[in-house]
């Protein structure tokens, strides 16, 4: 296959749809994970989902993942048909979720480049297993054997008529074969593909004549069952269909449109019985109940047929509240969001240009056109720069579904009882940072399961409810994103962390313990190599993790902050930016060069006179505001910039706060305060110590935005 | 495209197929530096821009000369005759940018006049002779010496020119303690 076609967009788009399909299968199942059983609605999703990773896995042929996800669809196939009662639900969550990780499992591998080549049998037999298991208890023997092994079903044939007018009738038709017709789903489909010339909508059942032969049995016992829609009389029908040595007999019955819709009287509690009745009975009861109607209908489900929604629009309405509020979404490359980014850019570039072009500032030019037209243009491209943002922005959401997993999964292993709760999971984070906070965050959910919360007999001794609970919130403050994990665990042990520091001589000697304040004790523990819990498991305690967490949020600009109640449990708190892409940010400039700092940084700027400025005889110097003291750092200097203003009281002192230091930036002159791109410096140039990027400025020149924890270092 | 492609490559050894990279085989963007000529492979110059202004970054090499805006793009340029070691020329408006584009990187090469793009043979190239007139670090970037005419080109090696500081620092030292 490979051979002949280009198979790689085929691949793409797999991976990218069966991703998509697994993310929205395990928040649905984590959803309802406490749930006493899964609701109809989920039953037929997670059964679609299968059938549709079952199909295309089968097209690119990846065998394993094809047969594992017909065993879980086989598993569904029967919750959906036969709704047994006492499934044990956790055990079927567990099922949908092992079965899910061994996709994603092999469609990473798929994805690297290897072949995929991971053993389903294990999870197979398993799931064979679990069917029986809930066959053996189903609702009555009977329900069981009456459905049909689920055979590969092809797409499904239903008919949808074009028009529907006033002149239509509705006919319920169900067609009995005499009973020694062989293949009668043949000759059901005979009849189908003769009404269809008349027809404006048709619907049968059993839908599978064609491609599944065992309904042939289901038609012989109980009919076959045709609802139609069309212009013609009954007897037209009749003639149609036409008694002949195949047919035994066929009831017409017109019905009103309203009953058509909802489709066929099609119990599977029915199917049950019928099983035993003898065929008069099942006769008289189909005759039954096409007269008594409205009681026990099922509607046609979505697989049953899907109406057309000019002609039924209510029926739509109902069947699918949820669909509707799905937006619809397309995926588009990054790259190409990238390119659009520089491009609006350019044009805020070139729009200042424009504006600011010194051919406007002849004396005498009446610009009062140009100005209303400018100031349009300029609204316009303030948009399209917030709507290229909002575009880069992705909620939160499906970071925190992988977080409920990952408490659903160590909560069951370590035998704790665990809630988790999630807040303002809707928070929108750029692309790029969401990517980055990923692992960080699952390392301290992580921590917060094994470490912060005790075992359910500790926490009974200790007089606390039941259940450990983890919190995992987001907020949007002051240009911040806000994630805090909270748990109401034992809390972290300053004693302990302080003993362990002093043993592995990260504190200074001769200081006292107490001299410690309890930020920054709780902040030790971030360092490499340290970990208080005294057992290694599964999950943490090696020690590794706390410091790769910092590293990772400093690299998008990020923090972390502890808070601990002894007793009560902890928060971590994450503190990030909202995007890379874009900053508020304060120009300034300084010799010949032009600046950038963040503006959240800046605490306030000062002019100082030459009498505030204390000299220490190694050439540190430090200023005293309103009776604080202060590290003074003169720009010009720490770059060895040339021609800067040298005299303090010519230039203007910027105070910059930063993790809970404060320190004195000396710069020639402030410029403005704008919004600017950030772009990374090229790579050719090695990482400058306070630098972090460089942006353009309105008039097309190049600043370098400062960075100022590499002063602090 | 085979009409138009065949007089301009009319001696050089081009077979029956012709594409852009064929077309361009042999030719070499020359410029001037200091006293000598030197040539690029045209495979590797992106374009060629006027002067402009310049944004230095501190804590950087000498020759790194600072950031330019290419059109939004960010690059950085270099001083050939800088990272050759040689006298520092003053700019002008002759003065020229190559752009280049090696590995994905792009890199601006600050030169003091453009000459010519030339075709050279590859029987006209000879290796950089052992004991050469050229210093040293100025023999590590050029990979050849190409006669057209009457006249000497060098050839650069544009990976070299632009490489890792380090290693190429970490390698003079090497050199040099060899050589003493």
């Amino acid at each position: 296959m490979a051979d002949e076609f280009n198979t790689d967009g085929m691949l793409d788009m797999y991976l990218f749809e069966n991703e998509q399909l697994l993310e929205q299968l395990q928040e649905m199942v984590l959803e309802q994970k406490d749930a006493e059983c899964f609701d109809e609605d989920s039953i037929n999703e997670i059964f679609r989902t299968m059938h549709t990773i079952k199909g295309s896995s089968g097209i690119m042929m990846f065998d394993n993942i094809t047969a594992i996800a017909h065993k879980l669809e086989d598993v569904f196939y029967f919750l959906r048909e036969s709704h047994p009662d006492n499934v044990p639900h956790l055990e079927l969550v567990e099922h949908v979720l092992e079965v899910e990780d061994f996709i994603s499992g092999e469609m990473a591998k798929i994805k690297e480049g290897q072949s995929s080549d991971g053993d389903p049998s294990e999870i197979i037999d398993d799931l064979n297993q679990f069917l029986d298991k809930i066959k053996g208890n189903g609702n009555g023997e009977k329900a069981a054997k009456d459905i049909p092994e689920n055979v590969h079903e092809e797409a499904k044939q239903f008919y949808i008529a074009p028009v529907a007018n006033a002149d239509s009738r509705f006919y319920k038709i169900t067609v009995h074969f005499f009973q020694e017709t062989e293949m009668s789903n043949v000759h059901a489909y005979k009849v189908v593909y003769a009404l269809k010339e008349i027809a404006e909508d048709i619907l049968y059942s059993p839908e599978e004549i064609l491609t599944d032969e065992s309904c042939a049995d289901v038609i012989l016992e109980k009919g076959f069952r045709i609802l139609l829609q069309a212009q013609a009389s009954e007897e037209e029908i009749r003639e149609i269909i036409g008694i002949g040595y195949d047919i035994e007999k066929v009831d017409v019955l017109e019905c009103k449109a309203e009953e058509f819709l909802k489709g066929f009287k099609f119990g599977e509690e029915e199917t049950g019985i019928d099983l035993d009745s003898s065929v008069e009975e099942i006769e008289a009861k189909a005759e039954n109940a096409l007269e008594v109607k409205k009681e026990n209908k099922i509607a046609p489900g979505d697989f049953v047929v899907k109406p057309k929604e000019q002609t039924k629009p209510k029926k739509v309405v109902k069947e699918k509240p949820k669909a509707d509020n799905k937006a619809t979404f397309i995926s588009v490359n990054v790259s190409k969001m990238d390119m659009l980014m520089d491009l609006i850019g350019e044009l805020v570039i070139s729009e200042s240009v424009v504006m600011q072009n010194p051919d406007l500032k002849v004396p005498g030019l009446d610009l009062t056109n140009f100005n209303k037209a400018a100031t349009q243009m300029a609204k316009i491209s303030t948009d399209l720069q917030n709507v290229i943002m909002s575009m880069r922005m992705v909620p939160l959401t499906n970071t925190f579904q992988k977080m409920n997993r990952i408490v659903f999964d160590v909560s069951r292993k370590l035998g704790k009882d665990i809630e988790f709760e999630m807040v303002g999971e809707n928070t929108e984070v750029d692309k790029n940072i969401i990517e980055h906070i990923s692992d960080p965050l699952m390392h301290i959910v992580r921590n917060a399961l094994d470490h912060g919360i005790e075992s359910n007999e500790e926490r009974k001794a200790a007089g606390k409810k039941e259940k450990g609970k983890v919190t995992l919130s987001a907020k949007n403050e002051a240009g911040k994103v806000w994630i805090s994990v909270t748990d109401n665990g034992k809390g972290l042990d300053r004693q302990k962390i302080l003993s362990k520091a002093r043993q592995q001589g990260i504190l200074e000697e001769g200081k006292p313990d107490s001299a410690y304040s309890d930020k920054e004790v709780y902040q030790l523990i971030t360092l490499p190599g340290f970990s208080t819990n005294d057992q290694v498991t599964e999950y943490s305690g090696r020690g590794v993790g706390m410091d790769v967490v910092v590293q990772n949020l400093q690299a998008i600009g990020g923090m972390l902050e502890i808070e601990s109640t002894p007793g009560e449990g902890s928060t971590m708190n994450l503190k990030i930016p909202l995007t890379l892409a874009i900053i508020d940010g304060i120009v300034i400039e300084t010799g010949t060069s032009s600046f950038v700092v963040e503006t959240g940084l800046v605490k306030e700027f000062v002019s100082v006179r030459e009498d505030m400025m204390i000299h220490e005889p190694n050439g540190d110097e430090f200023i005293m505001l309103r009776g604080e003291c202060f590290p003074v750092l003169r720009l010009g200097d720490w770059y060895e910039l040339e021609n800067y203003c040298k005299n303090v009281e010519d230039g203007m002192m910027v105070v910059l706060e930063l993790d809970g230091k404060t320190i004195c930036m000396f710069v020639d002159k402030l410029v403005g305060k704008q919004e600017i791109v950030v772009k990374p410096i090229p790579s050719y140039i090695k990482k400058i110590k306070g630098l972090s990027g460089c942006t353009q400025l309105g008039d097309g020149s190049i600043a370098l935005i400062l960075d100022p924890s590499g002063f602090v270092e | 495209m085979e009409e138009l492609s065949r007089p301009n490559t009319k001696a050089v050894a081009v077979p029956d197929e012709f594409s852009e990279q064929e077309t361009q085989k042999g030719m070499y963007m020359t410029f001037k530096s200091g006293n000598e000529y030197y040539g690029l492979k045209i495979q590797y110059v992106n374009e060629i821009i006027g002067f402009q202004d310049i944004t230095p970054v501190p804590e950087t090499e000498n020759y790194i000369m600072g950031l330019i805006n290419l059109r939004g793009r960010i690059i950085p340029v270099i001083d050939v005759q800088k990272r050759f070691g040689q006298e520092p020329f003053e700019y002008n408006d002759r003065t020229c940018i190559i752009v280049v584009d090696v590995k994905s990187t792009t890199v601006g090469l600050i030169v003091e006049k453009i000459a010519e793009a030339v075709e050279i043979k590859d029987e006209n190239i000879l290796p950089p002779p052992t004991i050469s007139r050229v210093d040293r670090i100025q023999n590590k970037y050029v990979y050849g010496i190409a006669k057209v005419g009457d006249s000497v080109k060098l050839l650069l090696d544009p990976e070299r020119l632009l490489g890792e500081d380090e290693q190429q620092t970490a390698e003079q030292t090497n050199e040099l303690m060899v050589e003493n």
